[in-house]
């Protein structure tokens, strides 16, 4: 009977509720815990002496890599909570550039930065202790946002197209790969020639080539951009820069 | 008042060093020339004066027994309340310190420095005054209580009798201190304290009938004599041993009773209005009326001070009133809290016929097997 009573996980009669509910039950659990966290340890983690080990994909304060920034401000654009602003400035070695600042305290550490960084420059870091005295401690400059490179640190979002899986492929591909990458796509009746795609291009993936024809009222010879697709970051700077907007993004998927 | 006091071993020590010092002090007014014919005779007199020994020797006395206590009894059970349910519910208790030994001395410091507010509308005589009453009673309770049969404050022949009739004056304190807050839910608090309290005084009386009956006597120090020469009391009187640690967890507002403090429904109950070092104290001293509860158990029940010998009377005392705490811990950290019906109802209708029961067996045994009156 009494086994039977404790297998089900509702009491049916009034007689077998009472005293078991109230008194029996919680006494026999509560001197169980007791004796378990006598014996062995409470649960409770003494938080400063004592941290959790982070899981591989944890997500914590975002960090970056100054040389490797081509000031697409892809992070700037998808930032959820709009914390990431592009920033002037002075590096010893790079010169004047911009690279983006995060407003950690606004940040709510999606990691979004990292996954659409064509470069791998901004990551996640395992930083989460970011207590500080004042709101503008929490402004991160570029050059207290970066962050030694670890493997492990970049966001992986692996992912796999579906006219590869009709293909019959089943493993996934990482950022960067070619089968999953967007590619610029140019209207030729547009272009005007103006080469600022090419000159705008941080990776130099964009050449200007001849294509024979010869303009009539210059007698200058069209040239037409030619995109190195193993290069390309698809950071779409020159779909940005474009003044005929003859450029676009086509989507892979 | 005519106490019969027999000198026992700490009152014997005091004495003497009392009487020493005072002789010294007397030697010396006699060396700055405060001697016989001086004006100042009568002073030294007084100084030296046998009674006045013996009063200053008893307030020393007084004064030990009152640190030791609140040491012992007060900080440590606290300290024990806080670490074992910190354990029952699979955390931590204090860290302040050496196994968090320090977190109740920080505490103290924390209410003590707090400011003293008393709110604008209240009866400030009475509200200041309950405070007082119910810690005054809590230290009185403390005397009363021995720790050993030569470890004690007073030992009076009523002292059981004393000793609950100074306990039931807490809900007239309760009762007066919610009124004078002048806050509604303060007097509510008071009210269902009060209700609570006197429907738990009566088993418990009882009880304490059914043991005159059986030993004869209300003093504690006889009492425990009594176990000695017979038997433990917790055996024949199991019955009796159980209302009275219910009514005694019910007596000290601890849970599953703890309707007049009741954080979470009454805000704070009836001390809602009480902050500072007062409410501090009224904390202390709910743990103090704990112990004492568990101390009047373990002397009525479990034998007091009796215990093989190389451990002193005091530690087995001690021993015996922190396994009752414990248990009473344990069935804080276990139990919910009861409706107040279902508090009038246990104590009146399942307390009450027990206890009643109890006196019943007593009757018997002391008629049939101890033989007669």
């Amino acid at each position: 009977m009494a086994e039977e009573v404790k297998k089900r996980t509702t009491y049916r009669s009034r007689k077998e509720l009472k005293p078991r509910l109230y008194i029996g039950d919680p006494m026999v659990a509560v001197f169980r815990t007791l004796v378990r966290t006598t014996i062995n340890r409470p649960n409770t983690i003494l938080y400063p002496w004592e941290k959790l080990i982070m899981p591989d994909c944890f997500r914590g304060r975002p960090g970056i890599r100054l040389e490797k920034c081509i000031e697409c401000k892809k992070c700037v654009k998808i930032c959820p909570n709009q914390c990431i602003q592009m920033v002037p400035i002075d590096h010893p070695t790079l010169g004047k550039v911009n690279r983006p600042q995060v407003y950690v305290a606004r940040c709510m550490m999606c990691g979004y930065c990292a996954e659409v960084c064509p470069t791998n420059a901004m990551m996640v870091t395992p930083e989460f202790e970011l207590a500080a005295y004042t709101r503008s401690d929490l402004m991160f400059d570029p050059f207290k946002l970066q962050y030694e490179h670890k493997p492990g640190y970049e966001v992986h979002s692996p992912m796999i197209t579906p006219s590869e899986l009709k293909a019959g492929k089943t493993e996934s591909h990482d950022k960067g790969d070619m089968a999953i990458k967007d590619t610029v796509e140019l209207d030729p009746k547009k272009c005007i020639s103006c080469q600022r795609c090419a000159k705008t291009c941080p990776v130099g993936a964009i050449t200007m080539a001849d294509t024979g024809e010869v303009n009539p009222k210059t007698n200058k010879p069209v040239k037409r951009p030619v995109f190195d697709n193993n290069k390309c970051v698809s950071c779409e700077q020159c779909v940005e820069v474009c003044p005929k907007s003859c450029l676009s993004m086509k989507e892979a998927m | 008042m005519n106490i019969d006091l027999d000198f026992s071993t700490i009152y014997t020590f005091m004495f003497s060093l009392v009487s020493w010092l005072l002789w010294a002090v007397g030697r010396v007014l006699g060396f700055i020339g405060i001697d016989e014919g001086s004006f100042f005779y009568p002073i030294k007199q007084f100084l030296v004066d046998p009674q006045f020994v013996t009063f200053v020797s008893y307030l020393l006395v007084a004064v030990i027994y009152f640190v030791f206590v609140f040491l012992f009894a007060g900080l440590t059970v606290i300290w024990m309340e806080r670490k074992l349910l910190g354990r029952f519910m699979d955390r931590r208790g204090t860290q302040v310190g050496v196994l968090g030994l320090f977190q109740n001395f920080a505490d103290g410091i924390k209410t003590l420095l707090k400011e003293i507010i008393i709110p604008r509308d209240a009866d400030q005589k009475v509200y200041t005054w309950a405070v007082v009453l119910i810690i005054a009673t809590s230290a009185m309770l403390m005397g009363l209580v021995p720790w050993d049969d030569e470890f004690y404050a007073v030992n009076v022949p009523l002292a059981l009798l004393l000793g609950l009739a100074v306990f039931s004056l807490a809900p007239f304190a309760i009762l007066i201190g919610g009124w004078a807050s002048n806050n509604k839910y303060t007097v509510i608090g008071g009210m269902r304290a009060a209700a609570q309290l006197i429907a738990y005084e009566v088993p418990m009386l009882l009880v304490v009938v059914s043991l005159v009956v059986m030993t004869g006597s209300l003093n504690f120090v006889e009492i425990v004599n009594w176990q000695n020469d017979n038997i433990i009391l917790l055996v024949p009187l199991a019955i009796g041993a159980l209302t009275f640690f219910v009514a005694g967890i019910a007596e000290v507002e601890r849970v599953p009773f703890d309707l007049p403090e009741a954080e979470a429904e009454l805000v704070e109950g009836w001390q809602t209005e009480y902050g500072g070092f007062r409410w501090g104290l009224i904390m202390l001293c709910d743990y103090i009326r704990a112990y004492i509860v568990c101390a009047l158990f373990a002397i009525l029940f479990l034998g007091g001070w009796l215990g093989p010998e190389p451990i002193p009377g005091a530690v087995w005392l001690l021993l015996k009133t922190f396994f009752l705490f414990f248990m009473m811990v344990w069935v804080r950290a276990a139990m919910v809290r009861i409706r107040t019906d279902q508090i009038l109802k246990i104590g009146w209708r399942r307390l009450l016929p027990l206890a009643v029961i109890n006196l019943v067996v007593v009757v018997l045994i002391k008629v049939y097997s101890v033989g007669g009156w």
